[in-house]
């Protein structure tokens, strides 16, 4: 009697807790969390999650069994009430050697074969890598992420942008990850795992978005004050639209008309800003250069960053977000999914980022890890945030 | 050899004279049984044993008041309780101060307090030395703790990678105090790993061979062996972070020639043997546990051995399933993924042997057995989440998120710290001669389960929707504010619990004192050799060395079985103890060596971080300690502290064996009248 309804118990106890599992596991899969690892968007992210569904589900077997097991033991076994001391005694078991060895070989053999699908998915992972028809260079440096393309493969940048990766939508890309300074760790859940960026290192790593779309990140590694802040995006567009997208990076950058205010702000941003930001076409004295091919070794006159630079701004308003992806560019209600977003530049969050970077996320900059506050008047942060805004 | 001049004479029982001599010196050696005395000198092995479980419990409190702060700030989205600068120091202080300054001594505290009983000697093969390490280990961690006052904590991470732990990244002194405070702390342990084994090895009671051997004192030797091959590895990585920081070298700098994933592997080839080191004892305290509450043996000893074995062997070959996303190569991480993946073989094992122990047995649930249940359980789950990660690809995924902070948590705070909660429960009559209240033991046992499930299983969630690791805060449109609320919650509920555990220890000790009731040697009807002597456990250990026939030796004496297998009560628990009441025992004296030796070390520290007058003094210290020590004999010739009944020499264990081999006298007379 007793041993039935505790088996009872125990089953209920067991399969109810099974059930919730389930519940909350169906739960898990919301695309509306943008970091979401159970929601892929792309190949790789696809590879993982097919290795992944039938691992949680052995290992959700095995708990249901095991918590099941602890329980039916715990109730089936307990000391009666009535039970007298020295004579209502177990027997005295010492063990049973092939059902030791059993369950010894049994989860053993289940990992085996387990094993076989996690050796094929590292592999494919390697060689979608090795396989890319496309690669970007991927630099993170304290507290932001850096992306260089070289179109005609001549070994030099063609285009440098920052926070917004661009890449063909339905196309596997190699990431070159590197780093300038510490350990990063560069992660865009629905499309990919993550990869450290290492300095005095280069690691290649595939990234595929199935379908146009933004895709949301987070650098994974602490690395230091702005870890929590230093985020980025990757925005997947139709093969066409990247071709546009290419184009409109490789052209020279807005110039602002004359006696405009953003003239102005050009002056202030070649007096104030121009030692660590980078506009292609002119060095850092504002001097017009007869290229406008971005400088791949672009340091101010003072070069006063560890890291070496900071994010160029020739093409700033054609991103959606800026300082490490943080901060909107547009104000609500911008479309930003197209080549170019299309929206009202925000101009309140920019001005007050000029007036002071480091309140807005925490940074080293008297370390010269980070943007510093310049100290800027007002008026030059006016000037700069029409200058700014101008360069999509 | 001592210095020592001539003093009064010595009878011997071949009827010589000669002289006792006295050792030279400026200090009388201490000799106060009671007072605070008795413990700052003292070298018994229980007395360390509680002063590293106190020592532990308060840094307990200081990591979770750390682990609290970190909650309330990520309570919800964009608080601002603590700046990401003080943030980045509590994390990392809390994940220091809860693995070397809580777990390891914890771990620590039952393995000096118990090994010596469980396998029937009077001390550990050196009683000194285990004092030192203990000093070592307190001065270490205040050490460390006082960076808070001296311009912050270290702010690295536990893990502290390079070259963000270098000298242009953090240039305050919270990681020299890291550096240097861990270097200390490494110390204490490796020489306490080294004692241990020798104790083991060398001081079992006659009889007792190694199959005999508790499964406790099995997983704590295991623990010992990783610990003396893992520390130097760390003891190395510090030593060139030292340099780095403080003396301009390189080896982290990828500028100038050197790699940042030299640290990485380094930490990591001692931070997994680190993980084996913290649960193993924990493996032990509930296979001790769980058989006396079931009233059954242990179900496969064998294998329980043997998988423990197997666990220390196998921890050495899976480092780097901490490097998978950190560009080792997809060979590598094929060979550390498949390695990780088979460790949850002898793991799993232990977990299935716990279970059948309980099976057919007649279960009763203390506060002790509750506690161990909660391990076998709630490590389960931990384990469970351990091998999804062994997968590299899903640990490119899950790896530097919430979900491996899930998994940790499972499995030390789960697995390690429940079991060191239960063994609490458990030896605390030993120890002290009171049990801790049941009832109230109750309390903080289902409290404890019930904030440590709401405040870690959430954590698996937010780690697979994409929280990362070791960020002060988080953004309202990333979808983790429902669950770190309910973490918080859950948190909060886990300090209840422990406050409840405090409680019990004031409230049972009180009534211990106003009833001055002592509880028996055996109040558990228990198996292990240390149930055999009374409560709390005399200062000599046992009365006369037991000889040991069989594994739970006392449990065989008190039942034995019929031909079906029930037990059958042979005789009480009172007939087959001992009384605790020999007078001709000698033991090793107290010295004062011990802790004036381990004081230079905080001195040197302090010295290498600010000015190096103060390692001169610091060494001083140390040297000082080190020929005081040495011209000192481990037991006063002199000393009577209430157990050396006069100056004639009994002989020892080695002369009866000697003499019972020569065919002369009667070995076991001569055994049980043995003054070890």
């Amino acid at each position: 009697m007793i041993r039935r309804t505790s088996i009872r118990r125990a089953v209920w106890a067991a399969t109810s807790s099974a059930l919730v599992l389930v519940a909350a596991g169906c739960g898990l899969h919301d695309d509306e969390k943008p970091l979401n690892t159970l929601a892929p968007k792309g190949k790789q992210a696809d590879e993982i999650y097919s290795l992944v569904t039938p691992v949680f589900l052995v290992a959700g077997v095995v708990f249901v069994l095991v918590m099941g097991a602890a329980l039916y033991l715990a109730i089936r076994y307990r000391r009666r009430k009535d039970d007298v001391d020295g004579v209502d005694e177990p027997i005295q078991r010492h063990g049973n050697t092939p059902l030791e060895w059993g369950w010894t070989i049994l989860p053993a053999l289940v990992l085996a074969v387990l094993a076989i699908g996690n050796v094929k998915t590292i592999w494919t992972l390697e060689n979608d890598q090795r396989d890319a028809p496309m690669e970007v260079e991927v630099i993170g440096q304290q507290w932001w992420w850096e992306f260089r393309y070289d179109v005609d493969g001549d070994r030099k940048p063609d285009v440098i942008t920052a926070n917004q990766l661009v890449i063909p939508a339905g196309t596997t890309v190699r990431l070159a990850i590197q780093s300038n300074d510490v350990i990063h760790s560069f992660w865009i859940p629905m499309l990919s795992g993550k990869k450290d960026a290492v300095p005095g290192r280069t690691h290649h790593w595939a990234i595929t978005a199935a379908e146009p779309g933004i895709f949301q990140g987070q650098c994974t590694e602490f690395c230091g004050l702005s870890h929590a802040y230093m985020r980025m995006e990757v925005k997947a567009l139709s093969q066409a639209d990247y071709d546009k997208w290419i184009e409109h990076q490789m052209a020279a950058p807005e110039e602002p008309s004359a006696g405009s205010e953003a003239e102005a702000g050009k002056q202030v941003f070649f007096t104030k800003c121009a030692s660590c930001h980078q506009v292609n076409g002119y060095d850092d004295t504002g001097k017009k250069l007869d290229t406008h091919q971005p400088n791949g070794d672009y340091r101010g006159a003072q070069h006063p960053l560890i890291a070496g630079n900071a994010p160029n701004l020739t093409h700033i308003m054609s991103r959606d977000k800026f300082a490490r992806n943080m901060f909107q560019l547009y104000e609500d209600g911008a479309k930003l999914e197209g080549v170019l977003p299309e929206g009202d530049p925000n101009a309140g969050t920019l001005g007050s980022w000029l007036r002071n970077p480091p309140g807005m996320k925490p940074m080293n900059a008297d370390a010269n890890r980070g943007m510093p506050n310049l100290q800027l008047p007002e008026d030059e942060i006016r000037k700069l945030v029409a200058y700014l805004t101008l360069l999509k | 050899m001592a210095l020592v001049n001539a003093r009064t004479p010595l009878e011997l029982p071949s009827g010589a004279e000669t002289t006792v001599r006295r050792p030279l010196g400026v200090f009388q050696r201490p000799v106060r049984p009671t007072g605070w005395r008795s413990w700052v000198f003292t070298v018994d092995h229980k007395k360390v044993g509680i002063m590293y479980g106190a020592g532990s419990l308060l840094f307990f409190l200081v990591g979770g008041i750390e682990a609290l702060l970190i909650r309330t700030q990520l309570a919800r989205p964009g608080l601002k309780v603590l700046s990401a600068d003080l943030f980045n120091q509590v994390f990392t202080m809390h994940g220091v101060t809860m693995i070397f300054l809580v777990v390891m001594p914890l771990q620590a505290a039952f393995a000096n307090y118990l090994i010596p009983l469980q396998i029937g000697t009077r001390d550990v093969a050196f009683p000194r030395l285990n004092a030192l390490s203990f000093w070592i280990w307190l001065f270490g961690s205040i050490f460390f703790n006082t960076s808070w006052f001296l311009g912050g904590g270290a702010d690295g991470g536990w893990f502290n990678y390079a070259p963000n732990n270098g000298v242009i990244f953090s240039p305050g002194h919270g990681i020299d105090f890291y550096a240097v405070g861990l270097q200390i702390i490494g110390v204490a342990s490796l020489i306490s790993a080294v004692n241990l084994i020798v104790t083991v090895i060398n001081m079992r009671a006659p009889g007792m061979t190694w199959f005999k051997l508790p499964v406790f004192t099995w997983m704590a030797l295991v623990t010992q062996f990783l610990l003396l091959f893992a520390l130097p590895v760390i003891a190395v990585a510090l030593f060139l972070l030292t340099f780095d920081r403080l003396y301009g070298s390189n080896f982290f700098n990828a500028s100038l020639g050197g790699d940042p994933m030299l640290w990485e592997h380094l930490f990591w080839i001692f931070g997994h043997p680190e993980v084996y080191i913290m649960i193993m004892p924990s493996f032990g305290i509930v296979s001790e546990i769980i058989p006396v509450f079931s009233r059954k043996p242990i179900f496969g000893y064998p294998f329980m051995v043997f998988s423990g074995i197997a666990i220390g062997f196998m921890g050495w070959g899976v480092w780097a399933h901490h490097m998978f996303a950190s560009g080792i190569g997809p060979m590598s991480v094929m060979a550390f993924s498949l390695s990780t993946m088979f460790i949850a073989v002898p793991t799993g094992v232990k977990i299935l042997n716990w279970l059948a122990t309980m099976w057919g047995g007649r279960l009763r649930f203390s506060t002790a057995m509750l506690f161990a249940i909660g391990l076998v359980t709630m490590f389960t789950i931990g384990g469970l989440s351990g091998v999804t990660h062994a997968f590299a690809p899903a640990d490119t995924q899950q790896t530097d998120t919430y979900y491996i902070v899930a998994h940790f948590h499972y499995v030390l705070f789960g697995g390690a710290l429940l079991a060191i909660f239960g063994g609490f429960y458990f030896w605390w009559p030993k120890m002290f001669g009171y049990r801790l209240g049941e009832k109230v033991g109750k309390w903080n046992f289902w409290l404890m389960l019930i904030g440590f499930n709401l405040t870690f299983g959430p954590m698996h969630i937010l780690g697979l929707q994409g929280m990362s690791r070791r960020i002060f805060t988080y953004s309202p449109d990333q979808g983790f504010d429902f669950w770190n609320m309910v973490a918080t919650i859950g948190a909060f509920t886990i300090a209840v619990s422990v406050l409840v555990f405090f409680a019990n220890i004031i409230t049972s000790f009180r009534k211990h004192r106003r009833t001055q009731e002592v509880v028996s040697g055996d109040p558990w009807d228990a198996r292990g050799l240390e149930w055999m002597i009374p409560s709390p456990a005399p200062e000599h250990n046992y009365d006369e060395i037991p000889v040991v026939t069989e594994l739970d030796e006392f449990w065989h004496r008190k039942y034995g079985h019929d031909e079906e297998g029930h037990l059958v009560r042979i005789a009480s628990a009172e007939e087959v103890s001992q009384k605790g009441d020999a007078t001709n025992v000698h033991l090793p004296s107290p010295s004062y060596w011990p802790i004036v030796l381990a004081a230079g070390l905080p001195f040197i520290g302090y010295g290498v971080i600010y000015n190096l007058a103060w390692a001169v003094l610091g060494g001083l210290l140390l040297l000082a300690g080190v020929f005081g020590w040495v011209m000192e004999p481990s037991t006063d010739p002199e000393a009577d502290h209430g157990l050396h009944g006069g100056d004639d020499l009994e002989p020892t264990a080695e002369a009866a064996f000697e003499e019972a081999a020569a065919g002369e006298g009667d070995p076991q007379a001569e055994l049980e009248e043995a003054p070890r």
